[in-house]
């Protein structure tokens, strides 16, 4: 991909084919003046639907303060713009890729410039032309290939059931209506800590006598993130699959682990057919939480971290934290940067299987970021309610050299720790 | 004794003076209109916009709807070819000499005088920086640009192609303590977006960009124009105005800085339109010298009142509205044209009830 040359580069130390350069070697000056400005490439954004409002920008740099990536490298929606207006190709740049959808720009933008909209738009004709990062286009043909990124076998979807002992209803077994059909969603099905979680729900759901089942191996990702990575094709098979599954079955509520299901099931399913009504677990779980028996008491100072696709994307922030007040002993120490504005994990709109890449641009991780503001506050436990961060952000504790300090734990589990 | 006339003159025939003699003739006084030229309608008329800022009505459309309560009115007597020369008297009592573009010189008696002379548009010839405006053809002001869209003819003067693309550059004897006018002209920020409107209704292929320090769109023009300007026409706002324009091949390149990049820019263009501000008409100064008011420090005429009144002078019985006072627009000198006559009638009001019959 070609390098952005709006800088000049002067390198502590610049190696080329294996020979030191030193000196006056290591700077090299790049074009600075503008000889033009060339506005195919915002055009074509523009014309695009849903790339209309990137032409919207009147540069009041709002977005920027807010924006993560910002954070950690150079990026903001007011600069796209202003890249586009200047003659860069977002649809073969780095910059496409950056963006983790996290909607905090959206949040602030007066001119509601949309990079929600903007960025699928752009990345599906990136995708359509092949300019995708190779770790992005594995996790779209593990997606393709076997119905969840992580390109694990779709047999074992409903493995971590037998697994964890978990006792869970699978839908196509017990041949009835259910009140709550839990969705689990990849993360949750297959990742080892997503497992974990995930029979911690199920023991939950169980004491709680709640009527559910899952779809089992019949489950198929829904294809949120891809979606907004730009694969809408995926998306699209995907969630006509899921669909038509749903279709068979009986049940009032839909129950997701994962915010990006919620979102998907909630947001963009119903324009495909499928109407649902759909609720995050700790919206469902929180009123109900004083009719779970605690028997241990947690001392824990504990943070939380708003995930963006259950706060901002979906406008719940108050029930994780009914939750974690619920729980006996835990303190809940909020971080600077919480609820609307808080801040994202790195994982949201293909920034999940874009790590690699990521690193090539930025100085360090969202996730890491996030980390050190969690141990800031003085917390032992960053809290989380969403099936990406629990992996991100434990990576995070260990590459920050954090461990021993913080330890990243759902939601859901601290509340089985204390049922003990 | 002589009766004190209630009268009152308006000197010039623009939106300010046809909204001060219709209000003066609505409130059953006489209006005396004194206009230079041989019609009414001011600036707009005599620089031939095309359309008015910011609702883009037709201009001759709006200016005659504007005119028309005044024709044939009985309360207001047209005087055109007509300056006023010279005045004595006192408020409620003022002699005013008026003289025909012939020579011919009457001595009129009225009550009150309300100077609305207006502005004249900048002369870029005038600047401290290198646009060119008299070396390329290419250059060309916000009014000449009027002019090409009312004729419905937007092509380079150079050689009478179709532009690919223009620029407009902000602020052009506006905002710049070296050429003496330190304040905002108000009204260019709105114009040029009306014209990049326009330009691109017409000229769809050509590609425009504004080049500016602050977009100073106060009020409902923000939405009115400069929105759909940048959402649904296009238009390229870039901030940071031009340093120079210089001509390579057939092209003009204009030099500056893309600020928000930091970078220095030098892109080719087929035509610059310099938007222009607003310095006080020749009219305005020969009026406030031959009235007595006081100039500001940028010629215009003062008035006292700050914020609260608009339209005194520094002479008891002379008002002043519109752009004669500073940078107005359209809305800024109708308003102001209202509340003269407002006051002009107080004035002779008060007089008539002070002086015993």
């Amino acid at each position: 991909m070609p390098v952005d040359k709006t800088q000049i580069i002067e390198k502590e130390l610049a190696v080329v084919d294996g020979i030191e350069l030193s000196a006056d070697w290591n700077r090299m000056f790049e074009q600075r003046t503008l000889f033009d400005y060339d506005l195919q490439y915002m055009d074509r954004i523009t014309d695009l639907d849903g790339g209309e409002s990137l032409g919207w920008c009147y540069q009041c740099a709002q977005c920027i303060p807010v924006c993560p990536v910002n954070t950690v490298g150079d990026y903001g929606p007011r600069k796209i713009f202003r890249k586009a207006q200047t003659g860069t190709n977002l649809f073969e740049h780095p910059d496409l890729w950056q963006c983790t959808t996290c909607a905090n720009c959206l949040r602030v933008c007066p001119k509601e410039v949309n990079m929600i909209d903007i960025m699928p738009a752009v990345r599906e004709e990136a995708v359509m032309e092949g300019y995708v990062p190779d770790e992005l286009q594995e996790a779209f043909e593990n997606t393709f290939e076997y119905g969840n990124p992580l390109g694990e076998s779709p047999r074992k979807r409903a493995a971590w059931i037998q697994e964890t002992g978990a006792t869970v209803p699978v839908m196509k077994d017990i041949g009835r209506a259910v009140d709550i059909l839990w969705f689990v969603e990849c993360y949750p099905a297959y990742h080892p800590r997503g497992k974990e979680a995930s029979a911690a729900l199920a023991r939950v759901l169980g004491t709680l006598g709640v009527d559910f089942g899952v779809l089992g191996t019949e489950e198929k990702c829904t294809c949120d993130s891809q979606r907004l990575a730009g694969e809408k094709g995926l998306f699209e098979e995907f969630a006509e699959a899921n669909i038509k599954t749903l279709g068979k079955y009986s049940f009032n509520t839909i129950l997701v682990t994962d915010p990006h299901a919620l979102n998907a099931l909630r947001k963009e399913y119903p324009a495909m057919g499928g109407e649902y009504d759909v609720v995050h677990y700790t919206t469902y779980l929180a009123p109900r939480m004083q009719e779970l028996k605690f028997t241990r008491k947690l001392d824990y100072r504990v943070t939380f971290h708003d995930p963006c696709y259950l706060g901002r994307h979906n406008g719940e922030y108050e029930a994780p934290r009914q939750m974690l007040a619920a729980i006996p002993g835990v303190e809940v120490t909020e971080m600077q940067r919480c609820r609307e504005n808080s801040f994202c994990c790195g994982g949201g709109g293909g920034g999940m299987w874009l790590d690699g890449f990521m690193s090539d641009h930025v100085k360090e991780r969202l996730s890491e970021q996030r980390v050190k503001e969690a141990v800031e506050t003085g917390a032992d436990v960053l809290a989380v309610c969403c099936p990406y961060e629990v992996s991100r952000f434990t990576d995070a504790v260990k590459s920050t050299g954090n461990e021993g300090k913080l330890v990243v734990r759902d939601i859901i589990e601290l509340v089985t720790e204390a049922m003990g | 004794m002589r009766m004190p006339s209630s009268d009152i003159l308006v000197i010039g025939g623009g939106p300010a003076g046809i909204q001060a003699a219709r209000g003066i003739a609505d409130l059953g006084y006489k209006a005396i209109v004194v206009e230079k030229r041989d019609r009414l309608g001011g600036m707009p008329d005599e620089a031939g916009y095309a359309a008015l800022t910011p609702d883009m009505r037709d201009t001759g459309e709006a200016i005659a709807e504007m005119v028309a309560p005044i024709l044939d009115n009985p309360g207001v007597e047209l005087r055109f070819g007509t300056t006023a020369t010279a005045c004595t008297g006192v408020a409620g009592d003022f002699n005013v000499t008026l003289q025909k573009a012939d020579g011919a010189a009457e001595d009129i008696c009225v009550g009150s005088v309300i100077i609305c002379t207006g502005f004249k548009h900048f002369d870029p010839g005038r600047e401290t920086q290198q646009y060119g405006y008299y070396q390329y053809d290419d250059v060309i002001t916000l009014v000449d640009c009027e002019r090409m869209l009312k004729a419905k003819n937007f092509v380079r003067p150079s050689n009478g192609e179709v532009p690919e693309r223009v620029c407009f550059i902000q602020c052009v004897g506006s905002r710049d303590r070296q050429i003496g006018n330190e304040y905002c002209s108000k009204v260019c920020c709105g114009v040029a977006s009306k014209e990049a409107i326009e330009i691109r209704q017409q000229v769809p292929g050509c590609r425009v960009f504004v080049f500016y320090i602050d977009m100073r769109m106060y009020g409902y023009w923000e939405n009115e124009i400069y929105w759909p300007a940048q959402e649904k026409y296009k238009v390229n706002y870039v901030k940071g105005i031009a340093t120079e324009v210089v001509r390579k091949g057939d092209k003009l390149i204009v030099k500056g800085e893309d600020t928000t990049l930091r970078r220095p820019m030098e892109v080719p263009m087929d035509m610059v339109i310099l938007s222009v501000g607003m310095e006080p008409s020749e009219g305005t100064e020969a009026m406030a010298k031959v009235f007595g008011v006081k100039q500001n420090k940028y010629r215009f005429i003062e008035t006292i009142g700050g914020a609260l009144d608009t339209v005194s002078t520094t002479v008891s019985g002379i008002f002043a509205a519109g752009a004669c006072t500073g940078p107005a627009d359209l809305e800024d000198s109708t308003s102001s044209g209202g509340a003269a006559a407002m006051k002009a009638i107080a004035c002779v009001r008060k007089a008539n009830t002070q002086i015993p019959a």
